[in-house]
């Protein structure tokens, strides 16, 4: 086989084509606006956006086993919701303490989506949603109608503050953290190996139930940091608290070109499909589009780009097999 | 009953009436009972008159159901229809307020939810490459997206002729109106499936759909028709919410799509396509219902009803392996 050049390689690639709708997605957003690639404006993007990117690097695990999470977002309520009801009594005020505690209740969640999943062989979907209406319904539970406001989680709030490095720091470990795992590990291997052929997998050795666990324990964990994380950065809890998250989540790993059949994607194409859905936001209001729009602008563009990227792999697909013909 | 051949071509026709109760209608029908004893034990205002009287607000929802189930049997998925119910209230809420009279207020309803429905579906036929979770997550933001937008900045719109929509909310006898509507729907929902050439192909095409293309049926277009057929019956959906409510806001809906794929799981479709009859999930929504008013007698945390709703589930999708399992494990046990 003929050896590919370096240009030829990174051209074809899909975080290439990402690459190219985030620069060009800057420069008009630039032009619209000079003030949007200033260091506030671009460090208010990430912090604003930092559960999406977080626990997408987790839905990108999933997905690549050929599963799907919707718990994440009733996770995240729940433990955030522990997290600030214990802040709110007084009971534990210990920042780091309380990360971990969130952690330690994401994880527990992901284990039970986990064994249900591969233990129970029950589709991922209907027992992830069955999970979601639980946690949910818990975190309303705890909250016992009362909610943790600004001033009860005074000094909580610190770590996740406006200019606070915390959120950003956690952001660039998970993201390194997922790349070296998901690239050069064996545990990272396992999952690319169940997502594309579980039975091949199975065959050829792997532990596929234990794969599917430790899968949705990453989510689960992520999903509870990120309960944490958001009580910080919001500085409140509420059990309603950042409902329909899943669905942005998807969205942003569906847009930097992981596959929902499982078996394709990476780290960097969902970080980059992450900003590109996080720079939409931010910059349609400059665009001029009415803060009541985005939601439908946002539809559209995700659309478009499933769309466009059937159409692309349609095109391949076709100057593939005419170059077999001659 | 046996074919042309002579080859046995019903297996359900000689079973035994116990092996019936055992199946995972009969499973239904008795929780369905023990679900009506637990509401008369919990409240002494649980009886029918008052349960038919409460029920439409939940009825609502029981439309989307039938289309659902033929979604689901295809191993497709919409998540768009609370989205599609939201657009279709807003918009017959428009059409009220600007003086149109009230058949056609139901038309435009019945209308957007059909042509949101038909772009679903349009979609996912022309690019079958495309799993219907991703196609039907982005025309959900977009469906709501447009009606936040035809709202305005208060993101709620009222129906100020509420007079209209009286004739929706009479009782015929004990039961509303609705009440008929649902069964209506139940019924022609449920030979479609049992008893038709587009039912049965509905199965070949969720068992296997590359033997079904093969096989002459034609794929696109009833994954189409389907698909426009979810977005009508949302349109039902809102009508009948519209005639409880009186009003449509932002969150008008929202999470329809997941209580309604709840319900068509525990009544027994699988998610994986070709399996499962709506009869179960017909049952499977009067048991929420009935639960739903149950514990609302008896003002518990509605939020609770969730963490219930959800246990049901999980449970109920566990039933299959686990009978399996003791099922090999009595066999093991046999052998040695």
């Amino acid at each position: 086989m003929k050896q590919k050049s370096v240009l030829k390689q990174i051209t074809k690639s899909r975080e290439f084509s990402l690459v190219i709708v985030l620069i060009v997605l800057c420069i008009v957003a630039t032009i619209l606006n000079p003030s949007f690639i200033s260091p506030t404006n671009i460090a208010q993007i990430f912090r604003n956006n930092a559960l999406t990117m977080v626990m997408s690097v987790g839905m990108l695990c999933v997905l690549l086993t050929g599963g799907i999470d919707i718990s994440v977002a009733s996770i995240l309520a729940f433990s955030g919701m522990i997290v600030g009801m214990l802040l709110k009594y007084k009971v534990l005020e210990n920042t780091f303490l309380l990360f971990v505690l969130g952690c330690v209740i994401g994880i527990v969640c992901g284990l039970l989506n986990g064994l249900i999943i591969s233990k129970g062989n029950v589709a991922p979907i209907i027992s992830t949603m069955g999970f979601m209406y639980i946690w949910r319904g818990l975190a309303y539970v705890i909250s016992n109608n009362q909610w943790a406001s600004g001033a009860d989680v005074v000094g909580y709030s610190d770590f996740g503050a406006d200019g606070a490095a915390g959120p950003y720091i956690i952001i660039a470990v998970v993201f390194i953290a997922g790349f070296i795992v998901l690239k050069w590990t064996k545990a990272g291997r396992k999952i690319y190996a169940v997502g594309s052929n579980a039975e091949a997998a199975r065959v050829s050795g792997i532990n596929v139930d234990a794969v599917l666990i430790y899968t949705y324990v990453i989510m689960g964990f992520l999903s509870g940091l990120c309960g944490a994380l958001s009580v910080s950065i919001y500085a409140s809890a509420q059990p309603n608290m950042q409902y329909g998250l899943e669905m942005d989540i998807i969205a942003s790993c569906v847009i930097g070109g992981v596959s929902m059949s499982g078996g394709r994607g990476s780290v960097v194409g969902t970080f980059l499909g992450a900003l590109i859905l996080a720079l939409i936001t931010r910059a349609l209001p400059l665009v001029g589009i009415d803060a009541i729009a985005q939601n439908m602008v946002k539809g559209i563009l995700i659309l478009a780009v499933v769309v466009l990227n059937v159409v692309t792999q349609r095109m391949m697909d076709r100057a593939n097999l005419e170059r077999r013909e001659m | 009953m046996a074919g042309k051949s002579g080859r046995e071509i019903s297996i359900a026709s000689n079973k035994s009436a116990l092996s019936r109760v055992l199946s995972w209608e009969g499973a239904l029908v008795l929780i369905f009972i023990a679900v009506n004893i637990l509401g008369v034990i919990l409240s002494e205002n649980y009886t029918a008159a008052n349960v038919l009287r409460q029920m439409p607000r939940y009825l609502a929802e029981i439309f989307i159901l039938f289309p659902m189930g033929y979604i689901l049997i295809l191993a497709d998925i919409d998540i768009s229809v609370g989205s599609i119910v939201c657009l279709s209230a807003t918009m017959a809420c428009f059409a009220g307020n600007a003086g149109l009279p009230f058949p056609v207020v139901i038309l435009v309803c019945l209308l957007v939810g059909l042509i949101c429905g038909a772009v679903n579906g349009a979609i996912l036929a022309k690019f079958t490459e495309l799993p219907s979770m991703i196609v039907t997550l982005a025309t959900q933001i977009i469906f709501r997206g447009i009606a936040e937008v035809s709202m305005g900045s208060g993101g709620t719109i009222s129906y100020t002729n509420s007079a209209d929509l009286i004739p929706l909310t009479t009782m015929a006898g004990p039961f509303p109106i609705s009440f008929f509507g649902v069964v209506i729907a139940a019924v022609i929902f449920i030979v479609v499936l049992s008893k038709t050439t587009f039912g049965r192909k509905l199965y070949a095409i969720g068992s296997n759909k590359t033997a079904a293309y093969y096989a002459g049926v034609k794929v696109e277009k009833i994954r189409f028709i389907v698909f426009s057929l979810a977005g009508l019956m949302s349109g039902f959906c809102a009508l009948v919410l519209l005639s409880v409510l009186f009003s449509a806001n932002t969150t008008t809906g929202q999470g329809f799509e997941m209580e309604v794929i709840a319900m068509a799981v525990f009544g027994g479709i699988a998610t994986t396509g070709g399996k499962g009859n709506l009869v179960g999930g017909f049952i499977a929504a009067f048991i929420i219902v009935c639960l739903r008013v149950a514990l609302g007698l008896i003002n518990m945390n509605t939020q609770l009803i969730l963490v219930i709703i959800g246990l049901m589930l999980i449970i109920a999708v566990l039933m299959p392996g686990i009978s399996q399992r003791i099922k090999t494990m009595k066999k093991m046990a046999k052998q040695s």
